[in-house]
């Protein structure tokens, strides 16, 4: 299963042609993508003209209407950038960071993934910027696969950016002195660890994807392994 | 002449003579758009007023850096229309709307204007160019405020083909129209 490209949303987008829960989720997209933000912007330079098809006057007596009402309605004073304004990706508000975060699981995880499965808010925080950075990269593409025993992993990857986000979710509960390991494998299954996850939360670990196939998620020892135990609680294909 | 970004860069300080002069510019594409969308013409007015409040009200937000004022007011005058379509439609039976409704552009109403008319000359010969799915697709959107999913009903295709089809029509559309920016800011 492997969702549409959030990216072909612009077109869309411009026409306000989408469906509210989606134009929430592309505009929180939005926020990080530098690349949709100049095509919308072109996108709809574009799209305007076509008030050029249907240019009508409007009835007369609608401009006096309109030039009384602003007698009565204040301007919005102008907004003003924050004093030492931080990078974009630090001034989210909490509000900002739950739509992203909504956002992203969203395209992640292609269903609904409850944001308050996040207990911690600067872990969120980090878990967010980690998968809006990668999200944002106009090759983002995600893989999703199910855990052995329950659960579902996630991985959103951009092999320009070199870098993958894993969204590991409702996993089994593990057996005692356990961890779960998580990996990428190479064409030959050759696998790299990537990272421990008690997998309580949801959690997201950062990976290298260059010359990788598959991620894999396993069951270890405490401390874990050098080499996945076998067979895998996951294997998810990342093509 | 000042243009339309001038006029609403000197709106944004309170300028009532000046955005007096932007509404004589941008009210017939403003109360156009709407028109076509809603259809009903007292309605149309009522959006079109409330359009033209809101350019004055936030006229101290617009960023010319992202778009000139032109696409500015009809982005925030096809939205309020869209809106005004869809909260309708949360009560009102669709399927005799759609019916209603063609896709047919009226062109014996574009103002009378040299600049207006060439412009839509160009732009009709620009949507003549995009294959019949593309044109559909984004006439059904821009006109009729239909959703991609509405609109993927309505021509019986499936709702990726609608997505892309959008926006490798309104690419198409871009560089057949060669539209750049500040033209109009």
């Amino acid at each position: 299963m492997t969702d549409p490209d959030v990216h072909t949303l612009t077109g869309p987008y411009v026409l306000d042609a989408l469906p509210e829960d989606e134009r929430v989720r592309f505009e929180a997209h939005l926020t990080e993508c530098t690349f949709c933000t100049t095509e919308v912007t072109e996108l709809r330079q574009a799209a305007v003209k076509l008030a050029t098809q249907v240019s009508t006057p409007p009835p007369p007596g609608l401009k006096a209407n309109v030039m009384a009402a602003i007698e009565d309605v204040r301007q919005l004073p102008p907004q003003v950038p924050a004093a030492g304004s931080t990078p974009k990706a630090q001034r989210f508000t909490r509000r900002s960071v739950l739509t992203l975060a909504a956002a992203a699981l969203a395209v992640a995880a292609a269903g609904g993934v409850a944001v308050d499965q996040y207990q911690d808010r600067s872990a969120a925080e980090r878990a967010n910027q980690q998968m809006a950075a990668v999200l944002a990269q106009p090759d983002a593409r995600t893989v999703h696969g199910t855990v052995e025993g329950g659960g579902q992993a996630t991985v959103v990857l951009s092999t320009k950016a070199d870098k993958s986000v894993v969204v590991l979710r409702d996993l089994p509960k593990l057996p005692k002195d356990h961890t779960w390991q998580l990996w990428m494998m190479d064409p030959t299954n050759k696998a790299t660890s990537i990272g421990l996850s008690t997998g309580d939360t949801t959690q997201v670990v950062n990976g290298s994807t260059t010359g990788m196939a598959t991620f894999g998620l396993t069951i270890e020892p405490d401390g874990g392994s050098r080499t996945p135990t076998l067979p895998a609680a996951a294997l998810v294909p990342l093509t | 002449m000042r243009s339309d970004g001038d006029l609403l860069a000197l709106t944004a300080t309170g300028d009532t003579a000046a955005f007096s002069a932007l509404y004589d510019r941008v009210a017939p594409w403003v109360f156009g758009l709407v028109r076509r969308i809603l259809r009903n013409p007292a309605q149309s007015e009522e959006v079109t007023q409330e359009v033209m409040i809101d350019v004055w009200r936030t006229a101290t937000r617009y960023d010319a850096n992202r778009g000139s004022a032109h696409s500015w007011i009809l982005t925030i005058a096809h939205r309020r229309a869209v809106d005004r379509v869809r909260s309708e439609q949360a009560s009102a039976d669709r399927t005799d709307l759609a019916g209603a409704r063609s896709v047919e552009v009226d062109f014996d109403q574009v103002a009378d204007t040299v600049s207006t008319r060439l412009e839509a000359e160009q732009v009709r010969r620009c949507l003549g160019s995009l294959s019949e799915l593309q044109r559909e697709s984004i006439e059904l959107a821009y006109y009729n405020g239909y959703t991609y999913p509405e609109v993927a009903q309505q021509l019986g295709a499936k709702l990726p083909t609608i997505k892309a089809r959008m926006r490798d029509g309104l690419i198409r559309l871009r560089d057949c129209l060669g539209t750049t920016e500040g033209q109009r800011s």
